[in-house]
């Protein structure tokens, strides 16, 4: 059962790192500016 | 020639299973077309069961259709990825780009994957072994809570738990059910005044540019940390790359329509035909079915108790209603919250915010299956 429990614990702690890390990355990636095209559009 | 008429007439060796399998498949056809619930995927498997328990029909037999389906889209793996490639397509990530850290609350809701599997595990060889639930098994039972058919399908395979069928069944089956399974847990945790927490509905403003980096920067950041969500992750966004890239509009929608209708009914009635008599009248399998509901419970108990850890950091700004979105079930959970907004505040609209800790949960929950393989050989 322990076997078990560093499953749970790790991988919970596992997803929230990589999804951390991509919050970072899409935080970084929702403030890029605007393109040329986007704003003429617009 | 030594033949009895039970040798030729199906009905004459027709057993009391098949018979419950029979009438099984006939509950899921009318919950598809009567009750339309998910009919897409109910129809297909009500249909296969019906077709697999046919006395000496033999379509589930060796050599026989359902078992040619199964070696090709479901042992190879084939068909799931196949239906994210279009899933991917599909979704539009807009929402959950303009609040990204709404992927916190698709992150906490997969707890339901793990605590399911604990609890399988408990039950099975892990301590009290009253089931025959393996350590792989328990992980595969797990899957049911990331509320999403193809990532359960495809970790019960390569784990090659022998219950991928019901699992499959059960978790689609509790997709069509969030709006009866989530409020209760979520009006029970929550108090008034926090299911009254407005919050703007403001426009949105992701630029195509970001729509387009984020499949390319998800693969490479999920891929890189947890490889074996590789397959599933790098599906679901190359389907979602045909779809922003705005330049391949007929293959968007091949991946969307033709290539994803064609998969679905591959999949729902090979599903179907994997649910044979002998093989699921068995009493884990109807333990699969209750262990179901409760890692959807896990599930919206794990994303509200987090929301409501952001409503407190966030001083008051976050309801934590939309926690309970944060499990892949796209869109219904997000449109439970919604609903159970409005009741609280006739004009509290949380479908937006709501829609984005869904689509968060997508991707979490894939991440969440890629994680599970990549332990359970580990310790197990």
């Amino acid at each position: 059962m322990l076997d078990a429990l560093w499953i749970v614990l790790l991988g919970m702690a596992i997803i929230f790192a990589v999804l951390g890390v991509l919050l970072g990355i899409m935080t970084v990636l929702s403030r890029l500016p605007e393109e040329d095209k986007d704003k003429k559009a617009e | 020639m030594d033949v009895t008429a039970g040798d030729i007439l199906g009905f004459l060796s027709l057993t009391w299973q098949q018979a419950i399998m029979l009438g099984i498949g006939c509950l899921l056809i009318y919950l598809g077309i009567g009750r339309k619930v998910e009919p897409v995927l109910l129809i297909p498997i009500g249909t296969g069961i019906i077709l697999a328990n046919i006395p000496l029909g033999d379509i589930a037999g060796q050599g026989g259709l359902f078992a040619l389906l199964k070696e090709a889209g479901i042992d190879t793996e084939l068909f799931p990825l196949l239906i994210f490639i279009g899933v991917g397509a599909m979704i539009d990530f807009g929402p959950f780009l303009e609040k990204p850290y709404t992927i916190l609350l698709g992150a906490a809701a997969q707890f339901g994957i793990f605590g399911t599997f604990f609890l399988a595990y408990l039950l099975g060889d892990g301590w009290l072994g009253i089931m025959d639930f393996s350590m792989n098994d328990a992980a595969s039972i797990g899957m049911i809570g990331s509320a999403d058919g193809p990532t359960s399908i495809y970790v019960s395979v390569v784990l090659g738990s022998k219950f991928t069928a019901a699992i499959v069944v059960a978790a689609y089956s509790y997709m069509a059910l969030v709006p009866i399974i989530q409020p209760p847990i979520m009006k029970w945790l929550t108090t008034e005044n926090e299911r009254k927490i407005r919050m703007p509905v403001t426009p949105g403003k992701v630029t195509r540019r970001t729509k387009i980096l984020f499949p390319v920067a998800a693969i490479l950041t999920v891929c890189l940390l947890a490889p074996k969500a590789t397959p599933l992750i790098g599906c679901l966004m190359f389907g979602n790359l045909l779809r922003e890239s705005g330049v391949v509009k007929q293959l968007s929608s091949a991946a969307q329509n033709e290539m994803a209708n064609i998969v679905t009914i591959l999949l729902g009635i090979t599903v179907g035909g994997m649910m044979v008599a002998d093989s699921i009248l068995q009493l884990e399998t109807i333990l699969i079915f209750v262990i179901g509901i409760v890692a959807f419970a896990m599930d919206t108990a794990a994303g509200v108790i987090f929301g409501k850890i952001m409503c407190v950091i966030s001083k008051g700004r976050i309801n934590p209603l939309i926690g309970a979105a944060g499990i892949s079930a796209f869109p219904m959970s997000a449109r439970v919250v919604q609903k159970v907004g409005l009741e609280a505040d006739p004009h509290n609209h949380l479908l937006m915010y709501a829609a984005g800790a869904n689509t968060a949960g997508q991707i979490a929950s894939v991440v969440a299956g890629g994680v599970m393989l990549m332990l359970v050989p580990i310790f197990g």
